[in-house]
Protein backbone atom coordinates (compact mmCIF):
# COMPACT_ATOMS: atom_id res chain seq x y z
CA UNK A 1 0.00 0.00 0.00
CA UNK A 2 1.36 3.36 -1.03
CA UNK A 3 2.06 5.41 2.11
CA UNK A 4 1.05 8.71 0.52
CA UNK A 5 -2.57 7.70 0.10
CA UNK A 6 -4.91 9.69 2.27
CA UNK A 7 -7.73 7.98 4.11
CA UNK A 8 -10.37 8.58 1.48
CA UNK A 9 -8.20 7.25 -1.36
CA UNK A 10 -7.44 4.27 0.79
CA UNK A 11 -11.10 3.56 1.26
CA UNK A 12 -11.78 4.04 -2.41
CA UNK A 13 -9.05 1.73 -3.55
CA UNK A 14 -9.48 -0.98 -1.00
CA UNK A 15 -13.22 -1.16 -1.21
CA UNK A 16 -13.06 -1.56 -4.95
CA UNK A 17 -13.74 -5.21 -5.58
CA UNK A 18 -10.69 -7.29 -6.21
CA UNK A 19 -11.54 -10.75 -7.36
CA UNK A 20 -8.32 -12.46 -6.55
CA UNK A 21 -7.06 -15.79 -5.51
CA UNK A 22 -5.64 -15.85 -2.04
CA UNK A 23 -2.59 -17.96 -1.56
CA UNK A 24 -2.14 -19.58 1.78
CA UNK A 25 1.28 -19.88 3.30
CA UNK A 26 1.60 -23.40 1.99
CA UNK A 27 1.12 -22.39 -1.60
CA UNK A 28 -2.25 -24.08 -1.68
CA UNK A 29 -4.64 -21.75 -3.43
CA UNK A 30 -8.15 -21.31 -2.15
CA UNK A 31 -10.32 -19.86 -4.86
CA UNK A 32 -13.25 -19.72 -2.45
CA UNK A 33 -11.52 -16.89 -0.66
CA UNK A 34 -11.55 -14.47 -3.56
CA UNK A 35 -11.21 -11.33 -1.51
CA UNK A 36 -13.65 -8.47 -1.59
CA UNK A 37 -14.66 -5.57 0.61
CA UNK A 38 -12.02 -4.93 3.26
CA UNK A 39 -13.46 -1.85 4.91
CA UNK A 40 -16.92 -1.14 6.36
CA UNK A 41 -19.45 0.10 3.84
CA UNK A 42 -20.34 3.80 4.12
CA UNK A 43 -23.35 6.00 3.54
CA UNK A 44 -21.63 7.59 0.56
CA UNK A 45 -23.53 5.05 -1.50
CA UNK A 46 -27.14 3.98 -1.50
CA UNK A 47 -27.99 0.90 -3.47
CA UNK A 48 -31.25 0.90 -5.36
CA UNK A 49 -33.19 -0.74 -8.12
CA UNK A 50 -35.51 0.57 -10.80
CA UNK A 51 -38.08 -1.81 -12.29
CA UNK A 52 -39.79 -0.79 -15.53
CA UNK A 53 -43.10 -2.66 -15.53
CA UNK A 54 -43.74 -1.79 -19.17
CA UNK A 55 -40.60 -3.62 -20.28
CA UNK A 56 -40.73 -6.42 -17.70
CA UNK A 57 -42.53 -9.49 -19.04
CA UNK A 58 -44.17 -12.16 -16.92
CA UNK A 59 -41.48 -14.57 -18.06
CA UNK A 60 -38.86 -12.08 -16.86
CA UNK A 61 -40.47 -12.06 -13.43
CA UNK A 62 -40.55 -15.85 -13.26
CA UNK A 63 -36.89 -15.79 -14.22
CA UNK A 64 -36.13 -13.33 -11.43
CA UNK A 65 -37.89 -15.54 -8.89
CA UNK A 66 -36.01 -18.65 -9.90
CA UNK A 67 -32.68 -16.80 -10.10
CA UNK A 68 -33.26 -15.67 -6.50
CA UNK A 69 -34.15 -19.18 -5.38
CA UNK A 70 -31.06 -20.60 -7.01
CA UNK A 71 -28.73 -17.95 -5.68
CA UNK A 72 -30.02 -17.97 -2.12
CA UNK A 73 -31.22 -21.54 -1.81
CA UNK A 74 -34.86 -21.07 -0.77
CA UNK A 75 -38.00 -22.58 -2.26
CA UNK A 76 -37.49 -26.30 -1.67
CA UNK A 77 -38.90 -26.40 1.85
CA UNK A 78 -40.90 -29.62 1.97
CA UNK A 79 -42.45 -29.54 5.40
CA UNK A 80 -43.93 -26.04 5.23
CA UNK A 81 -47.48 -25.32 4.16
CA UNK A 82 -48.24 -22.82 1.41
CA UNK A 83 -48.44 -19.80 3.65
CA UNK A 84 -45.36 -20.84 5.59
CA UNK A 85 -43.12 -21.19 2.57
CA UNK A 86 -40.47 -18.52 2.12
CA UNK A 87 -41.16 -15.91 -0.50
CA UNK A 88 -38.25 -13.55 -0.96
CA UNK A 89 -39.54 -12.17 -4.24
CA UNK A 90 -42.94 -12.59 -5.81
CA UNK A 91 -44.90 -11.84 -8.93
CA UNK A 92 -47.71 -9.39 -8.39
CA UNK A 93 -50.50 -8.32 -10.73
CA UNK A 94 -51.84 -4.85 -10.11
CA UNK A 95 -54.87 -3.39 -11.81
CA UNK A 96 -55.68 0.26 -12.14
CA UNK A 97 -59.38 0.29 -11.22
CA UNK A 98 -60.06 3.43 -13.23
CA UNK A 99 -58.47 2.39 -16.51
CA UNK A 100 -58.34 -1.39 -16.19
CA UNK A 101 -54.62 -1.38 -17.00
CA UNK A 102 -52.90 -4.45 -15.62
CA UNK A 103 -49.21 -4.40 -14.72
CA UNK A 104 -47.02 -7.25 -13.54
CA UNK A 105 -44.38 -6.46 -11.06
CA UNK A 106 -41.71 -8.18 -9.05
CA UNK A 107 -42.07 -7.34 -5.37
CA UNK A 108 -39.37 -7.92 -2.80
CA UNK A 109 -37.91 -6.04 0.16
CA UNK A 110 -38.03 -2.39 -0.90
CA UNK A 111 -34.96 -1.47 1.16
CA UNK A 112 -36.61 1.54 2.75
CA UNK A 113 -34.61 4.45 4.05
CA UNK A 114 -37.01 4.52 7.03
CA UNK A 115 -37.71 0.81 7.45
CA UNK A 116 -40.65 -0.04 9.74
CA UNK A 117 -39.14 -3.51 10.29
CA UNK A 118 -36.09 -1.91 11.89
CA UNK A 119 -38.22 0.32 14.12
CA UNK A 120 -40.11 -2.57 15.65
CA UNK A 121 -37.29 -5.06 16.14
CA UNK A 122 -36.67 -5.69 19.86
CA UNK A 123 -33.14 -7.09 19.41
CA UNK A 124 -31.60 -4.90 16.73
CA UNK A 125 -31.53 -7.89 14.39
CA UNK A 126 -33.56 -6.07 11.77
CA UNK A 127 -31.09 -3.52 10.49
CA UNK A 128 -30.11 -1.17 7.70
CA UNK A 129 -26.54 -1.15 6.48
CA UNK A 130 -24.87 2.19 5.94
CA UNK A 131 -25.30 1.75 2.20
CA UNK A 132 -29.07 1.36 2.52
CA UNK A 133 -29.42 -2.42 2.28
CA UNK A 134 -31.96 -3.69 4.82
CA UNK A 135 -31.06 -7.04 6.37
CA UNK A 136 -31.90 -9.45 9.16
CA UNK A 137 -28.90 -10.14 11.37
CA UNK A 138 -29.98 -13.71 12.02
CA UNK A 139 -27.42 -13.99 14.81
CA UNK A 140 -29.62 -11.66 16.83
CA UNK A 141 -33.02 -12.72 15.50
CA UNK A 142 -35.26 -14.34 18.10
CA UNK A 143 -38.02 -15.16 15.63
CA UNK A 144 -40.68 -12.87 17.11
CA UNK A 145 -41.84 -11.82 13.62
CA UNK A 146 -42.82 -8.28 14.58
CA UNK A 147 -40.92 -7.13 11.49
CA UNK A 148 -43.07 -9.31 9.28
CA UNK A 149 -46.16 -7.64 10.63
CA UNK A 150 -44.68 -4.17 10.33
CA UNK A 151 -43.62 -4.56 6.69
CA UNK A 152 -46.17 -2.95 4.35
CA UNK A 153 -44.86 -5.06 1.45
CA UNK A 154 -45.16 -8.49 3.08
CA UNK A 155 -41.56 -8.95 2.02
CA UNK A 156 -40.25 -11.08 4.85
CA UNK A 157 -40.53 -14.82 5.50
CA UNK A 158 -40.03 -17.04 8.50
CA UNK A 159 -38.24 -20.37 8.30
CA UNK A 160 -40.56 -23.03 9.70
CA UNK A 161 -38.44 -26.13 9.29
CA UNK A 162 -34.98 -27.54 9.84
CA UNK A 163 -32.78 -27.04 6.81
CA UNK A 164 -29.53 -28.54 5.58
CA UNK A 165 -27.11 -28.10 2.71
CA UNK A 166 -27.57 -24.33 2.65
CA UNK A 167 -25.61 -22.11 0.28
CA UNK A 168 -22.24 -21.22 1.74
CA UNK A 169 -22.92 -17.50 1.41
CA UNK A 170 -26.51 -17.70 2.67
CA UNK A 171 -26.84 -19.42 6.03
CA UNK A 172 -30.53 -20.03 6.78
CA UNK A 173 -32.17 -21.79 9.68
CA UNK A 174 -35.39 -22.61 11.44
CA UNK A 175 -36.82 -19.98 13.74
CA UNK A 176 -35.44 -16.87 12.10
CA UNK A 177 -36.79 -14.28 9.67
CA UNK A 178 -35.31 -13.77 6.23
CA UNK A 179 -35.83 -11.63 3.15
CA UNK A 180 -34.21 -10.25 0.02
CA UNK A 181 -30.65 -9.15 0.87
CA UNK A 182 -30.21 -7.36 -2.44
CA UNK A 183 -27.60 -10.12 -2.86
CA UNK A 184 -25.35 -8.26 -0.47
CA UNK A 185 -22.70 -10.99 -0.82
CA UNK A 186 -22.46 -10.19 -4.53
CA UNK A 187 -22.80 -6.43 -4.17
CA UNK A 188 -19.83 -6.43 -1.78
CA UNK A 189 -17.80 -8.04 -4.55
CA UNK A 190 -18.89 -5.43 -7.07
CA UNK A 191 -21.50 -7.63 -8.74
CA UNK A 192 -25.21 -7.02 -9.35
CA UNK A 193 -28.01 -8.97 -7.61
CA UNK A 194 -28.98 -12.31 -9.16
CA UNK A 195 -32.49 -11.20 -10.18
CA UNK A 196 -31.14 -8.15 -12.00
CA UNK A 197 -28.62 -10.26 -13.88
CA UNK A 198 -31.33 -12.74 -14.90
CA UNK A 199 -33.27 -10.14 -16.90
CA UNK A 200 -31.93 -9.69 -20.41
CA UNK A 201 -33.37 -6.25 -21.12
CA UNK A 202 -32.84 -3.05 -19.16
CA UNK A 203 -36.22 -3.57 -17.47
CA UNK A 204 -34.41 -3.83 -14.14
CA UNK A 205 -31.55 -1.47 -13.34
CA UNK A 206 -29.38 -1.75 -10.25
CA UNK A 207 -27.00 0.90 -9.01
CA UNK A 208 -25.98 3.66 -6.65
CA UNK A 209 -28.76 6.20 -6.14
CA UNK A 210 -26.28 8.76 -4.77
CA UNK A 211 -24.01 8.60 -7.81
CA UNK A 212 -25.44 11.17 -10.24
CA UNK A 213 -23.68 9.54 -13.17
CA UNK A 214 -24.93 6.01 -12.53
CA UNK A 215 -27.39 4.52 -15.02
CA UNK A 216 -30.08 4.27 -12.36
CA UNK A 217 -29.78 7.95 -11.35
CA UNK A 218 -29.72 9.05 -14.97
CA UNK A 219 -32.83 7.04 -15.75
CA UNK A 220 -34.67 8.19 -12.64
CA UNK A 221 -33.98 11.75 -13.75
CA UNK A 222 -35.70 11.24 -17.11
CA UNK A 223 -38.58 8.82 -16.56
CA UNK A 224 -41.66 8.99 -14.37
CA UNK A 225 -41.17 6.59 -11.47
CA UNK A 226 -42.94 5.84 -8.24
CA UNK A 227 -42.56 4.09 -4.92
CA UNK A 228 -45.13 1.53 -3.92
CA UNK A 229 -47.14 2.98 -1.02
CA UNK A 230 -45.34 6.30 -1.47
CA UNK A 231 -47.88 7.68 1.01
CA UNK A 232 -45.97 5.99 3.83
CA UNK A 233 -42.89 8.17 3.21
CA UNK A 234 -40.49 5.27 3.62
CA UNK A 235 -38.26 6.42 0.76
CA UNK A 236 -37.76 3.00 -0.76
CA UNK A 237 -34.60 1.93 -2.55
CA UNK A 238 -36.64 -0.07 -5.06
CA UNK A 239 -38.54 2.13 -7.50
CA UNK A 240 -41.01 1.31 -10.26
CA UNK A 241 -41.85 2.97 -13.54
CA UNK A 242 -44.81 2.26 -15.78
CA UNK A 243 -47.38 1.90 -13.02
CA UNK B 1 5.25 -45.03 45.47
CA UNK B 2 7.33 -42.31 43.84
CA UNK B 3 8.03 -44.55 40.91
CA UNK B 4 4.33 -45.16 40.53
CA UNK B 5 3.68 -41.45 40.57
CA UNK B 6 6.26 -40.90 37.84
CA UNK B 7 4.71 -43.58 35.72
CA UNK B 8 1.28 -42.11 36.32
CA UNK B 9 2.42 -38.58 35.57
CA UNK B 10 4.25 -39.53 32.42
CA UNK B 11 1.20 -41.40 31.23
CA UNK B 12 -0.90 -38.34 31.93
CA UNK B 13 1.50 -35.98 30.22
CA UNK B 14 1.83 -38.45 27.38
CA UNK B 15 -1.88 -38.55 26.84
CA UNK B 16 -2.13 -34.78 26.94
CA UNK B 17 0.55 -34.49 24.29
CA UNK B 18 -1.05 -37.27 22.34
CA UNK B 19 -4.20 -35.23 22.28
CA UNK B 20 -2.65 -31.88 21.61
CA UNK B 21 -0.41 -32.99 18.79
CA UNK B 22 -2.47 -35.58 17.02
CA UNK B 23 -5.54 -34.49 15.21
CA UNK B 24 -6.35 -37.43 13.00
CA UNK B 25 -9.37 -35.50 11.79
CA UNK B 26 -7.76 -32.11 11.22
CA UNK B 27 -9.48 -31.84 7.85
CA UNK B 28 -8.48 -32.41 4.25
CA UNK B 29 -6.97 -29.01 3.46
CA UNK B 30 -5.63 -28.44 6.94
CA UNK B 31 -3.91 -31.84 6.99
CA UNK B 32 -2.14 -31.23 3.72
CA UNK B 33 -1.04 -27.80 4.90
CA UNK B 34 0.31 -29.30 8.09
CA UNK B 35 1.97 -32.16 6.20
CA UNK B 36 3.74 -29.67 3.97
CA UNK B 37 5.24 -28.17 7.12
CA UNK B 38 3.62 -24.77 6.69
CA UNK B 39 1.76 -22.86 9.37
CA UNK B 40 -1.59 -21.26 8.92
CA UNK B 41 -2.61 -20.12 12.38
CA UNK B 42 0.18 -18.01 13.82
CA UNK B 43 -0.25 -19.68 17.16
CA UNK B 44 -2.11 -22.88 17.92
CA UNK B 45 -2.76 -21.90 21.51
CA UNK B 46 -4.30 -18.59 20.43
CA UNK B 47 -6.63 -20.11 17.87
CA UNK B 48 -7.63 -22.80 20.36
CA UNK B 49 -8.45 -20.29 23.02
CA UNK B 50 -9.65 -17.30 21.07
CA UNK B 51 -11.59 -18.70 18.11
CA UNK B 52 -15.03 -18.03 19.65
CA UNK B 53 -14.15 -14.32 20.04
CA UNK B 54 -12.62 -14.13 16.57
CA UNK B 55 -15.69 -15.69 15.02
CA UNK B 56 -18.14 -13.50 16.91
CA UNK B 57 -16.22 -10.39 15.96
CA UNK B 58 -15.97 -11.45 12.36
CA UNK B 59 -19.64 -12.23 12.00
CA UNK B 60 -20.65 -8.71 13.08
CA UNK B 61 -18.05 -7.16 10.82
CA UNK B 62 -19.26 -9.13 7.83
CA UNK B 63 -22.99 -9.03 8.31
CA UNK B 64 -23.44 -5.53 9.68
CA UNK B 65 -20.57 -3.70 7.99
CA UNK B 66 -19.95 -5.68 4.84
CA UNK B 67 -16.30 -6.46 5.58
CA UNK B 68 -15.59 -9.61 3.63
CA UNK B 69 -12.02 -10.62 4.31
CA UNK B 70 -10.91 -14.23 4.65
CA UNK B 71 -9.51 -13.90 8.13
CA UNK B 72 -11.55 -15.83 10.70
CA UNK B 73 -14.32 -16.45 8.22
CA UNK B 74 -16.51 -19.35 9.26
CA UNK B 75 -16.64 -20.47 5.64
CA UNK B 76 -12.85 -20.67 5.83
CA UNK B 77 -12.83 -22.86 8.94
CA UNK B 78 -15.23 -25.25 7.25
CA UNK B 79 -13.37 -25.36 3.92
CA UNK B 80 -10.08 -26.18 5.59
CA UNK B 81 -11.18 -28.39 8.45
CA UNK B 82 -13.74 -30.62 6.71
CA UNK B 83 -12.71 -34.24 6.18
CA UNK B 84 -13.48 -36.33 3.15
CA UNK B 85 -15.03 -39.77 3.33
CA UNK B 86 -12.52 -41.85 1.37
CA UNK B 87 -15.05 -44.37 0.09
CA UNK B 88 -17.64 -42.09 -1.45
CA UNK B 89 -15.46 -38.99 -1.85
CA UNK B 90 -18.03 -36.82 -0.04
CA UNK B 91 -17.21 -34.33 2.70
CA UNK B 92 -18.23 -35.06 6.28
CA UNK B 93 -20.07 -32.27 8.08
CA UNK B 94 -17.65 -30.49 10.41
CA UNK B 95 -20.21 -30.67 13.19
CA UNK B 96 -20.88 -34.40 12.87
CA UNK B 97 -19.77 -36.65 15.72
CA UNK B 98 -16.04 -37.25 15.65
CA UNK B 99 -15.29 -34.47 13.18
CA UNK B 100 -12.86 -31.63 13.79
CA UNK B 101 -15.07 -28.96 15.38
CA UNK B 102 -17.48 -31.26 17.21
CA UNK B 103 -14.88 -33.69 18.50
CA UNK B 104 -13.18 -31.09 20.62
CA UNK B 105 -16.39 -29.33 21.57
CA UNK B 106 -17.82 -32.56 22.85
CA UNK B 107 -14.78 -33.09 25.03
CA UNK B 108 -15.03 -29.64 26.53
CA UNK B 109 -18.82 -29.70 26.72
CA UNK B 110 -19.65 -26.88 24.31
CA UNK B 111 -22.56 -27.02 21.91
CA UNK B 112 -22.98 -24.65 18.98
CA UNK B 113 -26.04 -23.54 17.08
CA UNK B 114 -24.02 -22.05 14.21
CA UNK B 115 -24.49 -25.04 11.97
CA UNK B 116 -28.26 -24.96 12.01
CA UNK B 117 -27.80 -22.16 9.47
CA UNK B 118 -24.20 -22.30 8.27
CA UNK B 119 -23.17 -24.83 5.69
CA UNK B 120 -21.20 -27.66 7.29
CA UNK B 121 -19.20 -28.75 4.25
CA UNK B 122 -17.11 -26.78 1.75
CA UNK B 123 -19.24 -25.22 -0.96
CA UNK B 124 -20.45 -27.21 -3.95
CA UNK B 125 -17.70 -27.93 -6.42
CA UNK B 126 -14.91 -27.40 -3.87
CA UNK B 127 -12.22 -30.00 -4.60
C1 LIG C 1 -30.10 -18.19 12.15
C2 LIG C 1 -29.05 -18.41 11.20
C3 LIG C 1 -27.61 -18.25 11.66
C4 LIG C 1 -27.01 -18.83 12.77
C5 LIG C 1 -27.64 -19.75 13.82
C6 LIG C 1 -25.64 -18.41 12.76
N1 LIG C 1 -25.40 -17.62 11.66
FE1 LIG C 1 -23.64 -16.75 11.16
N2 LIG C 1 -24.49 -15.91 9.52
C7 LIG C 1 -25.81 -16.01 9.18
C8 LIG C 1 -26.07 -15.17 8.03
C9 LIG C 1 -27.41 -14.98 7.33
C10 LIG C 1 -24.84 -14.56 7.68
C11 LIG C 1 -24.57 -13.56 6.54
C12 LIG C 1 -23.91 -14.20 5.37
C13 LIG C 1 -23.45 -13.18 4.35
O1 LIG C 1 -23.91 -12.05 4.31
O2 LIG C 1 -22.55 -13.55 3.60
C14 LIG C 1 -23.87 -15.06 8.64
C15 LIG C 1 -22.54 -14.71 8.61
C16 LIG C 1 -21.60 -15.14 9.54
C17 LIG C 1 -20.19 -14.84 9.47
C18 LIG C 1 -19.51 -14.05 8.38
C19 LIG C 1 -19.39 -14.91 7.11
C20 LIG C 1 -18.35 -16.00 7.24
O3 LIG C 1 -18.58 -17.13 6.75
O4 LIG C 1 -17.31 -15.73 7.82
C21 LIG C 1 -19.60 -15.43 10.56
C22 LIG C 1 -18.13 -15.40 10.95
C23 LIG C 1 -20.64 -16.10 11.30
N3 LIG C 1 -21.84 -15.92 10.65
C24 LIG C 1 -20.43 -16.80 12.46
C25 LIG C 1 -21.42 -17.49 13.13
C26 LIG C 1 -21.18 -18.22 14.36
C27 LIG C 1 -19.84 -18.35 15.06
C28 LIG C 1 -22.37 -18.77 14.72
C29 LIG C 1 -22.66 -19.64 15.96
C30 LIG C 1 -22.29 -19.06 17.22
C31 LIG C 1 -23.36 -18.38 13.73
N4 LIG C 1 -22.75 -17.59 12.78
C32 LIG C 1 -24.71 -18.76 13.72
C33 LIG C 1 -26.77 -16.78 9.80
C34 LIG C 1 -26.58 -17.50 10.97
C1 LIG D 1 -6.18 -22.43 5.29
C2 LIG D 1 -6.58 -23.51 6.14
C3 LIG D 1 -7.17 -23.21 7.52
C4 LIG D 1 -8.22 -22.39 7.81
C5 LIG D 1 -8.98 -21.45 6.88
C6 LIG D 1 -8.47 -22.55 9.22
N1 LIG D 1 -7.58 -23.44 9.76
FE1 LIG D 1 -7.53 -24.09 11.68
N2 LIG D 1 -5.85 -25.16 11.30
C7 LIG D 1 -5.25 -25.27 10.06
C8 LIG D 1 -4.07 -26.09 10.19
C9 LIG D 1 -3.08 -26.45 9.06
C10 LIG D 1 -3.99 -26.48 11.55
C11 LIG D 1 -2.95 -27.39 12.20
C12 LIG D 1 -1.86 -26.56 12.79
C13 LIG D 1 -0.85 -27.44 13.47
O1 LIG D 1 -1.26 -28.39 14.16
O2 LIG D 1 0.33 -27.14 13.30
C14 LIG D 1 -5.12 -25.88 12.22
C15 LIG D 1 -5.40 -26.00 13.58
C16 LIG D 1 -6.51 -25.48 14.20
C17 LIG D 1 -6.83 -25.64 15.60
C18 LIG D 1 -5.98 -26.37 16.62
C19 LIG D 1 -6.30 -27.82 16.63
C20 LIG D 1 -5.55 -28.54 17.72
O3 LIG D 1 -6.11 -28.64 18.79
O4 LIG D 1 -4.44 -28.97 17.45
C21 LIG D 1 -8.01 -25.01 15.83
C22 LIG D 1 -8.78 -24.92 17.15
C23 LIG D 1 -8.43 -24.42 14.58
N3 LIG D 1 -7.48 -24.75 13.62
C24 LIG D 1 -9.59 -23.70 14.41
C25 LIG D 1 -9.90 -23.00 13.27
C26 LIG D 1 -11.00 -22.09 13.17
C27 LIG D 1 -11.99 -21.81 14.27
C28 LIG D 1 -10.96 -21.58 11.92
C29 LIG D 1 -11.87 -20.51 11.31
C30 LIG D 1 -11.85 -19.23 11.98
C31 LIG D 1 -9.84 -22.18 11.22
N4 LIG D 1 -9.21 -23.03 12.08
C32 LIG D 1 -9.48 -21.90 9.90
C33 LIG D 1 -5.68 -24.73 8.87
C34 LIG D 1 -6.75 -23.86 8.74
C1 LIG E 1 -9.03 -27.74 20.49
C2 LIG E 1 -10.44 -27.77 20.79
C3 LIG E 1 -11.40 -27.04 19.83
C4 LIG E 1 -11.51 -27.17 18.48
C5 LIG E 1 -10.71 -28.07 17.57
C6 LIG E 1 -12.57 -26.29 18.08
N1 LIG E 1 -13.08 -25.64 19.18
FE1 LIG E 1 -14.56 -24.24 19.17
N2 LIG E 1 -14.48 -24.11 21.19
C7 LIG E 1 -13.58 -24.77 22.00
C8 LIG E 1 -13.80 -24.38 23.38
C9 LIG E 1 -12.97 -24.86 24.58
C10 LIG E 1 -14.86 -23.46 23.37
C11 LIG E 1 -15.51 -22.74 24.58
C12 LIG E 1 -14.73 -21.51 24.86
C13 LIG E 1 -15.37 -20.67 25.92
O1 LIG E 1 -16.49 -20.98 26.35
O2 LIG E 1 -14.73 -19.69 26.29
C14 LIG E 1 -15.27 -23.32 21.99
C15 LIG E 1 -16.29 -22.48 21.57
C16 LIG E 1 -16.61 -22.25 20.24
C17 LIG E 1 -17.58 -21.29 19.80
C18 LIG E 1 -18.43 -20.38 20.67
C19 LIG E 1 -19.69 -21.10 21.07
C20 LIG E 1 -20.87 -20.18 21.18
O3 LIG E 1 -21.96 -20.67 21.55
O4 LIG E 1 -20.75 -18.99 20.88
C21 LIG E 1 -17.61 -21.35 18.44
C22 LIG E 1 -18.47 -20.51 17.51
C23 LIG E 1 -16.64 -22.36 18.03
N3 LIG E 1 -16.06 -22.89 19.16
C24 LIG E 1 -16.41 -22.70 16.71
C25 LIG E 1 -15.52 -23.69 16.32
C26 LIG E 1 -15.37 -24.15 14.97
C27 LIG E 1 -16.14 -23.62 13.78
C28 LIG E 1 -14.43 -25.13 14.98
C29 LIG E 1 -13.92 -25.97 13.82
C30 LIG E 1 -13.30 -25.23 12.73
C31 LIG E 1 -13.96 -25.26 16.35
N4 LIG E 1 -14.67 -24.37 17.13
C32 LIG E 1 -12.99 -26.15 16.78
C33 LIG E 1 -12.62 -25.68 21.59
C34 LIG E 1 -12.39 -26.08 20.28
Amino acid sequence: MNKTLNRRDFIKTTSAATIGVATVASGITLTTFASANKVPVTNEKRWGMLIDTNKLTEADIDGMVSACQQEQGWGSEVHSTGAQRPDWIKKLKVKDKATGKISNLALMCQHCEEPPCVDVCPTNASMKREDGIVLVDKHLCIGCRYCMMACPYDARSFVHETLSNQKEHMPRGKGTVEACTMCVHKVDKGEAPACVVSVNSDAVIFGDLYDASSQISQTLKTVQSTQIRADLNLNTGVRYSGI
Amino acid sequence: MNRLLVVFLSLLVGSVFAHTNEHANLGKQASSIKASGKVFHQSISIIRRMHPEFLHHKRDKTLRQGVRTDEYSLKGCVSCHANKNKTNNQYHSVDKKGQFCSDCHQQVGVSLDCFSCHRTTPKEGFL
